[in-house]
């Protein structure tokens, strides 16, 4: 191999700019898709009825322009609103608005049923601003429609025609909504805005992201490896294969998610390790052997570390193809790209990195004398030794007893898949929600769409139990239906003392006429989003106060035990179903990746150890790290959401490199005539140091997403950093003391690359700690 | 400049004032009285139709002051639903409806000229004589068809404006006959929305004439409503009593 790479060492590093550059150049290309909807598969129940929904009544994201004030019935503030609403109704584009002058008021006066406008003209005097209030306060479809209960906001809802671009629609009420706004704060809300927040926001992240990630990682390579000549070349690997995944995404046809955010940063903090290993390596290689030629000390660094290099790798690459039994699709894409750019790292770096150190050569980096925190360092491992040896059976009953403690806190692992939560406490979208969903019902809807002969009397009185079921319910805000409006209108047609007041008349023939009666005094638009024109579907549009999981699974399974005996066919879907059915999905495909991923992983150990007692034990840490993870995040209340769910998958890819070190290095200590006591000191200082030193790299390569927009991302950064350190404490405390006390046969196995130069230092797979610019040997 | 200002002194010295343009056309439009069956047939965009029959009456009287009223006949959940709408000049409409399945008659007050007629693509001022104070008009000058005015009226405040529920309309007048045979109106983003074509009409004496088929065509939803009478009759004697709530619930 080393012959090969050598003869066409030009053409591979051409190829190997070529490859950057030309990636680099198909970035620009890359779109964003915030639309949450679109990380479900379209197979999924709850997006096809959604779909199916919105092909009758249109779409149901609307936008929520909301006003607030101490007292909003003054004339000043309405005639504000109606100037802003005027100027939102003059964009064609908007298909549907309700505004504080669009909504009528249904009412019999003097015999008369009049239908008109709630505010015909802005009362300027405290009686009819006193009068306004009480109509107000009367009116269903305006109080906490478009006043809140209190008076102190109020609010424009309007529906986006689809045949506009959002992000256009978006920009035309911002126009529109720059004007004077006197004493009233406005703040705008809904989901078109939630995903133009989240566009800027993922934009954003990108920008800032992988710089400071590249940042972060040129100073610990720079701490690290001594020069920059020996920086450039792990740094030149992860910038060519982060460009080569992200090249990728507009390649495949595919858009940035939320998550995708993610997948440079994991190349980031993980594919400069093999460039890193074989740089170090190199260096104390030829500090070693001074007087071989720079092709043959080449030979020695493949022949050495070739095999753990593709083991670590394979482990890292399985793990991330985890992710592709995922539902969510930006997971797959994700686990996909990682998995892609892990593998071009693997192969760049078994390649490139020996023909760019034959090339320009790297600087001999040594510290000779170790520094005070290296003897530290050093100390606190031998230490460490001593106490594994010595209290192994405690080690091994505390670390079980805290695994066992985590366990419980799985119970209380909650799912978040309120993309409102993706945004700090304070961000305007957030605030908006808050406002929307204590004030204005509710800013995520359920949709039921019935489908019979909705003039049928019966089928009404059913629209009408439903309605009124899911107006009682906890967690549910406001309730549209056209029940409600055959109501309100028999109100107006009779008295209260009559029959039929206040109901759904008894026959086909009095619904009917009723519908021509509201079709002749108010606008037959005002219900075509509750009623098809044909009369054959009607839809109840079910807002949610609380969008939480458990609200909508309660209220979706209190409409599917009403919908038994239905006379007709009944469809639930909606955006809040769909998040639901997310839900569910990050949790199968927590599941499901897991599963892949530990099996994966087991068979991996087992090939590598020869052993599936290797396998098993080799997988201990990785398990017990991710008990501890979910565990954590249940008792810290980090909830499990897009970004977090990924977190497991990751965490193996990354995690179990440190097991197969530990148990490759003290293999190699027992081979060599160690005891298995003797050999865990040995390990410890051979290798200890260089796990701990690349679990630093990994979380400081993480520790850059805590400069994220997103709440959820930047949870992601704190816990990766208490997963990778998880299953580097159960790599070097868990795994000796296993290793010791239960002395298991499988640990001897032969290494096919063991060299005697290797066998000379007692250990042939790894840089010992020379990762961290110290020999330990010198 | 003067090369500018030329054709614009031409025009104007060529066509007769705009307004007096519409003026004629609408009192062409108005009959004294008239009978006759109207068919609604609203089409979806997907193929799906609906359709609606009534008989109307109506009857003019000085002042600007219309009666009309209108019977259902189908479809049958509907049938004998009646309506008297007594349309105003300068106030808004009166309106009662009687409603046979529940027995009641309810008075309606509404204002909103800009909304649907009977779920259809027309406005209820599109069915009813306009209103020429609420607009101003002008000539302009686009391609059209030979022989034929264009007139654009915009409507003169945007109370009135949100009232009609469109920023413009251009309609196209026969020179001849002063019958308006198109209207396209255009949406507050100066984007057209609908298109009205007048595709038959009945002559009457006078030069005035009554409107048999016309269409609709929403460009936004791409619904299509057409309207054709049938056994139309004009100039017959309607007692006033004929527009009465008693004859109403008959």
């Amino acid at each position: 191999m080393t012959d090969f790479i050598i003869k066409y060492r030009w053409f591979i590093i051409r190829l190997f700019i070529i490859t950057g550059a030309g990636s680099f150049l198909i970035i620009p290309g890359i779109k964003t898709d915030p639309d949450i909807r679109n990380y479900i598969p379209e197979s999924i129940a709850s997006r096809a009825e959604t779909d199916k929904i919105e092909s009758v009544f249109g779409v149901q994201d609307m936008i929520m322009i909301l006003f607030s004030d101490g007292m909003m019935i003054s004339h000043d503030n309405l005639d504000i609103i109606r100037k802003i609403d005027r100027s939102i109704s003059r964009i064609s584009s908007i298909s549907d608005r309700i505004s504080p002058f669009t909504v009528k008021s249904i009412r019999s006066e003097e015999g008369m049923m009049v239908v008109d406008p709630l505010i015909s003209i802005i009362p300027s005097d405290t009686d009819g601003q006193k009068k306004l209030e009480k109509d107000i306060s009367e009116n269903r479809f305006a109080a906490n429609t478009v006043f809140s209960d209190d008076l102190t906001s109020a609010a424009i809802t309007a529906t986006l025609s689809s045949s506009v671009p959002e992000t256009l629609n978006l920009q035309k009420i911002d126009s529109a909504l720059k004007t004077e706004t006197g004493n009233m704060q406005i703040l705008r809300g809904g989901l078109p805005y939630i995903r133009k927040y989240l566009l800027e926001e993922v934009n954003r992240d990108a920008i800032l992201l992988i710089p400071a990630a590249l940042v972060i990682m040129l100073l610990v390579l720079k701490v690290n490896l001594g020069t920059w000549r020996s920086v450039l070349l792990p740094f030149g690997i992860v910038f060519v294969t982060t460009a080569l995944s992200m090249a990728l995404i507009p390649l495949f046809g595919w858009k940035m998610s939320i998550i995708t955010v993610l997948v440079p940063v994991i190349l980031i903090a993980v594919a400069n390790n093999y460039g890193i290993y074989l740089v170090a390596r190199f260096q104390e290689l030829s500090l070693r052997y001074p007087d071989l030629s720079k092709k043959d000390l080449i030979r020695l660094l493949l022949s050495s570390l070739n095999m753990p290099i593709l083991f670590s790798g394979l482990t890292t690459v399985s793990g991330l193809l985890g992710l592709m039994m995922h539902s969510i699709i930006p997971a797959r894409q994700v686990g996909l790209l990682a998995a892609a750019g892990v593998s071009a790292a693997l192969l760049m770096s078994l390649i490139v990195v020996p023909v760019m150190i034959y090339v320009s050569g790297i600087a001999k980096f040594i510290r000779k004398k170790k520094t005070r925190t290296t003897r530290r360092f050093e100390k606190l491992l031998g230490r460490i030794s001593e106490i594994i040896i010595a209290r192994n059976g405690i080690i091994l009953a505390v670390s079980l007893s805290i695994v066992l403690l985590f366990v419980s806190g799985i119970f209380l692992l909650r799912i978040n898949t309120n993309q409102e939560n993706y945004f700090s406490e304070r961000h305007p979208v957030r605030e908006a929600s808050k406002m929307i969903n204590s004030k204005f019902g509710g800013s995520q809807t359920i949709s039921v769409m019935i489908e019979s002969d909705i003039l049928d009397p019966v089928v009404m009185n059913e629209i009408d139990k439903m309605t009124r079921w899911a107006e009682g319910q906890k967690g549910i805000g406001n309730v549209f239906s056209i029940s409600q409006i055959v109501r309100e209108m028999s109100k107006a047609i009779y008295t209260k003392d009559e029959y039929g007041y206040d109901m759904i008349p008894d026959t086909r023939e009095g619904i009917a006429q009723m519908f021509e009666l509201y079709n002749m005094s108010g606008n037959p638009e005002d219900y075509r989003r509750l009623l098809d024109p044909a009369y054959t579907k009607a839809h109840i549009l079910i807002k949610l106060a609380r969008p939480e999981n458990e609200i909508i699974m309660f209220v979706k399974s209190g409409i599917d035990e009403l919908s038994k005996g239905f006379p007709g066919k009944v469809t639930t879907g909606g955006y809040a179903l769909i998040m639901a059915d997310f839900a569910h999905s990050i949790i199968r495909g927590q599941i499901f990746s897991l599963i892949f991923a530990v099996v994966t992983v087991f068979l991996l150990l087992s090939i590598i150890f020869r052993s599936f007692k290797g396998g098993l034990i080799g997988s201990v840490p990785l398990i017990a790290s991710i008990i501890v993870l979910l565990g954590f995040m249940g008792f810290s209340g980090i909830e499990l959401d897009a970004a977090t769910a990924l977190l497991s998958s990751i965490m193996i890819g990354v995690g179990v490199d440190f097991t197969i070190q530990f148990i490759w290095c003290y293999n190699l200590k027992v081979n060599s005539g160690l005891s298995f006591t003797e050999a865990v000191p040995e390990a410890m200082s051979t290798i200890g140091r260089s796990i701990i030193i690349n679990a630093l790299v990994v979380m400081s390569g993480f520790a850059a997403l805590i400069f994220s927009g997103f709440t959820s991302i930047r949870f992601f950064g704190y816990l990766v950093i208490i997963s990778i350190g998880s299953c580097m404490l159960g790599a070097l405390i868990v795994i000796p003391a296993i290793l010791v006390r239960y002395r298991p046969g499988f640990i001897g196995f032969k290494t096919n690359k063991t060299s005697e130069n290797e066998k000379e230092n007692n250990y042939a797979g790894y840089p010992s700690a020379t990762v961290a610019g110290v020999s330990t040997k010198s | 400049m003067l090369a500018i200002l030329l054709p614009l002194l031409q025009a104007s010295a060529q066509n007769p004032d705009a307004a007096q343009i519409m003026m004629k056309c609408r009192d062409l439009s108005i009959t004294r009285s008239m009978t006759g069956k109207m068919n609604l047939k609203i089409t979806e965009k997907n193929g799906s139709t609906r359709n609606r029959t009534i008989s109307m009456t109506s009857k003019s009287y000085d002042g600007g002051l219309e009666k009309r009223l209108i019977r259902f006949l189908e479809p049958a959940d509907v049938r004998g639903t009646a309506m008297l709408i007594v349309d105003n000049r300068d106030i808004p409409d009166e309106m009662w409806i009687y409603l046979p399945a529940l027995k009641k008659t309810r008075r309606i007050v509404t204002s909103e000229k800009g909304k649907s007629f009977m779920s259809s693509e027309f406005s209820n001022a599109d069915m009813t004589s306009p209103t020429l104070s609420d607009f101003s008009y002008k000539h302009i000058t686009v391609a059209g068809p030979a022989n034929q005015w264009i007139i654009e009226s915009i409507p003169v405040t945007d109370d009135k404006a949100d009232e009609y529920g469109f920023s413009r309309r251009i309609s196209y007048i026969d020179k001849d006959s002063y019958q308006t045979k198109k209207m396209e109106f255009y949406g507050f983003d100066n984007r057209l929305f609908k298109v009205i074509e007048i595709r038959d009409v009945v002559l009457l004496r006078d030069g005035k004439y009554m409107i048999r088929d016309m269409a609709a065509s929403n460009l936004l939803n791409g619904r299509k409503s057409e309207i054709v009478f049938s056994n139309l009759s004009e100039g017959t004697d309607i007692d006033d009593s004929f527009f009465t709530l008693r004859n109403l619930e008959k």
